[in-house]
């Protein structure tokens, strides 16, 4: 299913951020959204998923039938959307594997459903977590560690992205995945990515950089350049290698005029 | 035997003897009876005395409690009114050692009639590998009045779980007296899980020796009204204390922890993590104090006290305090939080698809697991495990 941004607008406090976002994500593709600093990509990102900073002032998100919006977080990401955070969260005193099981688990249970009818057995959630780290080179004993608590930039992001191979989300969304990470790094984190879309056709995935970088190793169908809380350019993989070449002043010349 | 006191407002100074006990002891307990009787009641400036109706008191006569242990040969577990009989010659020395039987109002009330509590005693070098737990419960009347003494001679190791428990009573007035000789290694988890009409008045002191370490965990969670009063006192050299502790108070509750650490010896260290949930009308206290003493030196201490508001009406107080009588000290540090669960941390794992009560929920229990974790019972951390899911 389609992901569908129509007319967006969110504020920080009072002060707007997203003054009329409109883009569609579709099924089975990969997206890009490029732009400089302070354009609004996070905030669009935040906004998508619930964070409560956010106020939406207008608009609408359609996923599955839903003005998602209207849901709560939680609901949200049982309908397959994914955040794969900028700057994830530390929980202190829950681990690794324990937070992951709590959260198969959510999207797991069932309406009127006794929750443990509804729980991954045991045997296969260890199965699992333990493919899923040797696929991203992070250390079993991570799983027993208090989740992001004293992890490094990249060891945070290679977690996020276990997370994502645990759920299995139907849209992903990776707000600036590829900040503080070394090649190395960054190479995982794609190919997990890679790896996830690959097993799932179906799969969206909307990609928020600022660099070109990162779309070296996740090849984006479709790039959309976002600018003073708008998308202001849309094209191909090749816009962002334009991008990479001119910088961004071009677009900014283009769509505001001199002097802005 | 069995003695029967009247209310503590009808209480005089023939009934604090027991006539079967020690000659010592009936001195002991007279004294500590005099220090009450001419001492005024204290100012508490977080603890609303009134509210424990004290002169309701009615103090039970028998033993009251369990002990479960595995015991290597030498090691003693045995109620203190046993002990005094039986081994005076090892209780007599420490009895009122750490916790004068003549200082502070309701310590001095505790010597004069306590018949409840128990008697440790681990012999120079004994390493006792399984898990004490001794816990301390209701009699036939309203009161219990329990003294524990711990003593842990040289180089001796102990694991011991002090467990307050109980629904049938309404007061509870305890001294624990921990003595650690030195090299001594006792892990000490004093764990207050008291029915909801309980007031609790209570003493808790570990004397800690040369080189010696106590790991120091608490819970605090029963009860009506609590008022513990704690201190560690690293009097040894390179002595130690890694001190935790997990306190939650919902409806209606008032419960106070006011731990004192002492720095005495050269070359001590501490380290304290305390840990508050209140919920509801609940209302939690940490009144706290660091004491470096002059003659101490190379002193490492950090203090960090955290807690968390489920509800808008629960209350938190954090009073921390630090003397510095020397101009040794290697390392000082205080961290200190109070608020609402983390947006932030609740945005994260609601985004993951956890409910929001789950995520709370969650985001507690790990709060609480590192003092948790060092419950020694496998059945006891699950019980209060249990008993604290159920309460947020």
């Amino acid at each position: 299913m389609e992901l569908v941004i129509k007319d967006l607008h969110a504020n920080i406090g009072d002060k707007p951020i997203l003054k009329g976002v409109n883009l569609t994500v579709k099924p089975g593709s990969i997206h890009a959204i490029m732009g400089p600093n302070g354009s609004g990509k996070s905030t669009l990102s935040n906004t998508i998923m619930g964070h409560p900073s956010y106020e939406v002032t207008a608009g609408e998100v359609w996923y599955k039938g839903h003005n998602i919006l209207e849901l709560d977080v939680d609901a949200r990401a049982k309908l397959g959307l994914f955040l794969a955070f900028q700057y994830p969260v530390s929980i202190p005193g829950v681990t690794v594997a324990n937070f992951l099981r709590a959260a198969v688990n959510a999207h797991r249970a069932e309406e009127g459903k006794d929750p443990r009818e509804t729980a991954i057995p045991m045997a296969q959630f260890r199965k699992e977590i333990r493919e899923q780290m040797a696929a991203l080179g992070v250390n079993e004993a991570f799983a027993r560690r208090y989740l992001n608590d004293g992890f490094s930039g990249g060891e945070k992001k290679r977690i996020e992205i276990l997370q994502m191979s645990m759920l299995k989300p139907s849209m992903a969304i990776m707000d600036e995945t590829d900040s503080g990470l070394d090649i190395d790094a960054l190479k995982v984190v794609s190919q997990g990515v890679n790896t996830l879309a690959g097993h799932n056709p179906e799969m969206g995935v909307l990609v928020i950089t600022h660099y070109q970088r990162l779309l070296n190793y996740i090849k984006p169908d479709q790039v959309s350049v976002m600018m003073d809380g708008r998308i202001v350019r849309e094209g191909g993989p090749e816009l962002a290698l334009e991008l990479e070449e001119r910088g961004y002043d071009f677009i900014r010349e283009e769509v505001f005029g001199n002097g802005n | 035997m069995a003695t029967k006191f009247p209310v503590l407002a009808e209480l005089s100074a023939t009934d604090v003897v027991v006539s079967h006990e020690p000659v010592w002891l009936q001195e002991w307990r007279q004294a500590a009876w005099q220090a009450y009787t001419t001492s005024t009641p204290p100012y508490w400036r977080r603890t609303d005395l009134s509210a424990y109706d004290l002169a309701d008191m009615q103090v039970s006569a028998e033993h009251h409690g369990n002990v479960v242990a595995t015991l290597p040969a030498g090691a003693i577990v045995k109620p203190l009114a046993q002990a005094v009989r039986e081994h005076a010659e090892l209780v007599r020395p420490y009895l009122g050692s750490v916790v004068a039987a003549t200082g502070a109002r309701y310590a001095a009330l505790n010597a004069a009639t306590w018949q409840a509590g128990w008697f440790v005693y681990i012999p120079k070098n004994c390493v006792v590998e399984q898990p004490i737990q001794v816990t301390i419960g209701f009699g036939a009347h309203n009161t219990t009045v329990a003294r524990n003494l711990i003593v842990v001679e040289r180089n001796a190791q102990v694991s011991l779980v002090e467990q307050y428990a109980g629904t049938s009573g309404k007061y509870a007035l305890s001294v624990s007296e921990l003595v650690l000789g030195d090299g001594a290694l006792v892990k000490y988890c004093a764990v207050q899980t008291w029915g909801a009409d309980v007031r609790h008045i209570g003493y808790q002191v570990a004397k800690v020796g040369n080189d010696a370490s106590i790991e120091w965990s608490a819970i605090n969670m029963g009860g009506l009204h609590q008022h513990i009063e704690a201190e560690t006192n690293l009097a040894g050299n390179g002595s130690r204390v890694d001190w935790m502790a997990a306190t939650v108070a919902s409806d209606g509750q008032r419960l106070l922890t006011a731990p004192w650490l002492r720095h005495v010896g050269r070359a001590t260290e501490a380290h304290m993590d305390f840990k508050t949930v209140v919920k509801g009308s609940g209302y939690a206290t940490f009144d706290g104090m660091i004491k470096i003493e002059g003659g101490s030196a190379e002193t490492v201490t950090r203090l960090e006290e955290h807690a968390l508001h489920l509800s808008p009406q629960a209350r938190s107080d954090s009073i921390p305090g630090l003397k510095i009588d020397t101009n040794d000290v290697a390392k000082a540090g205080h961290a200190s939080t109070s608020g609402e669960v983390d947006e932030e941390q609740l945005f994260y794992m609601q985004a993951r698809g956890i409910p929001k009560d789950e995520a709370v929920h969650m985001i507690v229990m790990g709060f609480f697991e590192p003092v948790l974790d060092r419950i020694p019972l496998e059945s006891l951390r699950e019980e209060i495990t249990t008993a604290i899911a159920n309460r947020i």
